[in-house]
């Protein structure tokens, strides 16, 4: 199990252990975490399951492929360097820890 | 809130049309969903197929396009690998050619492009509600419910207002093809051999195709580099952008499914909104907060798509059933959506319903609507500008629903309406 928490600027933190092997955006999902929906299960087609990383863990969520990049161009927060789907980085024991930032839409 | 239409035991074909002339039949699915929730239907005129119900196997399944492909057809219709390779269009694609096309069309129908419509869907619901409203008694499905997506597809594509009656038309042609009165060649009835190469087996797809060479020649000879059109024919950051196949294919999809699946969702919110006075006051008295969740409840409640189908790539076992490699499996997304497992009392429309998580546009797979952020737009704009502007509204007559199990839904709705 791998502790995840998600910031929300003015709302409470969230903060959960994930089974290893889910992807970030099914440990939102099985938490709750507003603004987080994931609605295409996770196959790289909505750009809803946006996160902020927590600067110092971006290179632990490991690299953005090409698809992602695209899909990155449609996310509802506009998208900052820290930006990655959540769907697209499974939870492993070195994320133990991570801080993420959940953007909240206008 | 019934659950039971004449004719509807609990045992209705799902392959026959008639089956859903009063509605879905939902007695059968909830059935289907208790007993047998992969259940064999022999297919009729084409081959049997699976019937998947339940709302949690149907997410499970739908997002491993491995073992369930959409690459031989999402239709029931069987089709040969010609027809299928003639007519196909990103959604009879798998991963990662479907990703591929959608990373170019993608980000014209994102969340942030979609939201910058909003003036111009309320401008819109303005005009239509000006025109339908001052009848007082009238047809809300012909006036309102078709009028707004058919409008805004012409604000989209760039469209000339004259031309759009009859492009609507053909996409009712093209995707309510087994309904006798939107098409001369009905599916199920006619002999449509002639049309086998063309979307939806139909002529009219041929007749879209040349209009859509038309348009996009006609715009980029005026330098037009407005609206969704230019974007989707924007190469991406690769320097990929799509080919000519598929840009006509895909303007096919925009027609048909992009306008009948938000009328019909109009059309049963306008329904419900008349058999259920109650739900109009809550959209006028309720707090702001509702307008987040009232469309999404709308969509749910509404399923116009009823189902995809998929085709096994492999043999599997599910609830004691033997699927083959190349048996359809059906994804019905109406039965899904009525899921008491999943929701909670999914038989009411609960205009606060949070989270809904329906799958009215396919949610838990690759194949996750494309326009859904403008779907939601144009129903909360239209409901909001509808609500501010009637007292109540009452059915003034019989309700319609298109023959079809494929997108379906109210085709005509007698209103009256009392302004305020």
């Amino acid at each position: 199990m791998t502790r995840i928490t998600w910031k929300i600027e003015g709302d409470r933190d969230i903060s959960g252990e994930v089974e290893d092997g889910l992807n970030l955006m099914e440990a939102a999902i099985a938490h709750d975490v507003p603004y987080i929906y994931g609605e295409c299960g996770g196959c790289l087609s909505c750009a809803t399951c946006h996160v902020f990383v927590e600067p110092e863990w971006l290179e632990m969520t490991g690299p953005v492929d090409d698809v992602e990049d695209a899909m990155l161009e449609m996310t509802d927060v506009e998208r900052r360097k820290t930006s990655r789907l959540s769907c697209q980085v499974e939870v492993s024991p070195e994320l133990d820890g991570l801080v993420l930032h959940v953007p909240i839409p206008e | 809130m019934t659950i039971r239409h004449p004719g509807d035991d609990g045992f209705s074909n799902l392959s026959d049309h008639d089956s859903f002339i009063h509605g879905p039949p939902h007695h059968t699915f909830a059935r289907l969903r208790r007993e047998d929730p992969l259940a064999w239907t022999d297919g009729g005129q084409f081959k049997g197929f699976w019937s998947m119900t339940r709302y949690a196997d149907i997410m499970e399944y739908n997002r491993n396009t491995r073992l369930l492909s959409s690459a031989q057809g999402i239709r029931i219709e069987d089709q040969s690998h010609e027809e299928y390779l003639a007519r196909r269009t990103f959604q009879e694609t798998d991963p990662p050619e479907h990703t591929h096309t959608r990373m170019l069309v993608g980000k014209a129908f994102s969340k942030p492009v979609i939201a910058g419509f909003e003036g111009i869907i309320r401008r819109l619901c303005e005009e239509i509600l000006d025109q339908a409203l001052a009848q007082k008694e009238f047809d809300a499905a012909s006036m309102i419910s078709r009028q707004l997506p058919m409008r805004m597809l012409g604000q989209i594509l760039g469209i000339p207002p004259e031309d759009l009656d009859w492009l609507v038309t053909k996409g009712d042609e093209l995707i309510a093809n087994t309904d006798p009165e939107y098409t001369e060649h009905v599916l199920d009835k006619d002999d449509t051999e002639a049309f086998r190469l063309m979307p939806f087996r139909s002529p009219a797809g041929a007749e879209l195709y040349r209009y859509a060479k038309r348009l996009v020649e006609d715009k980029a000879a005026r330098g037009d580099t407005d609206g969704v059109l230019h974007l989707m024919l924007q190469p991406n950051a690769q320097g990929d952008r799509i080919s000519d196949d598929e840009f006509r294919n895909f303007f096919c999809l925009l027609v048909a499914a992009g306008n009948d699946t938000t009328r019909y969702t109009l059309s049963a919110a306008i329904h419900a909104l008349a058999s259920q006075p109650e739900l109009l006051g809550q959209l006028q008295q309720g707090q702001d907060t509702i307008w987040d969740t009232a469309a999404d409840e709308f969509i749910r409640w509404a399923s116009p798509t009823m189902h995809f189908r998929r085709t096994a790539t492999a043999d599997f076992e599910l609830h004691g059933r033997k699927v083959r490699e190349g048996d359809k499996v059906l994804y019905w997304f109406v039965s899904g959506n009525r899921d008491d497992s999943w929701f909670d009392r999914p038989f009411e429309i609960d205009l606060c319903r949070s989270p809904n998580r329906h799958m009215a546009f396919g949610q838990g797979g690759p194949h996750i609507c494309l326009g859904m952020w403008l779907a939601r737009l144009e129903i909360r704009v239209l409901l909001q500008e509808l609500a501010m502007r009637v007292k109540s509204i009452r059915q003034s007559g019989d309700h319609e629903y298109v023959r079809s199990n494929f997108v379906g839904g109210i085709k005509r709705l007698p209103v009256r309406v009392v302004l305020k």
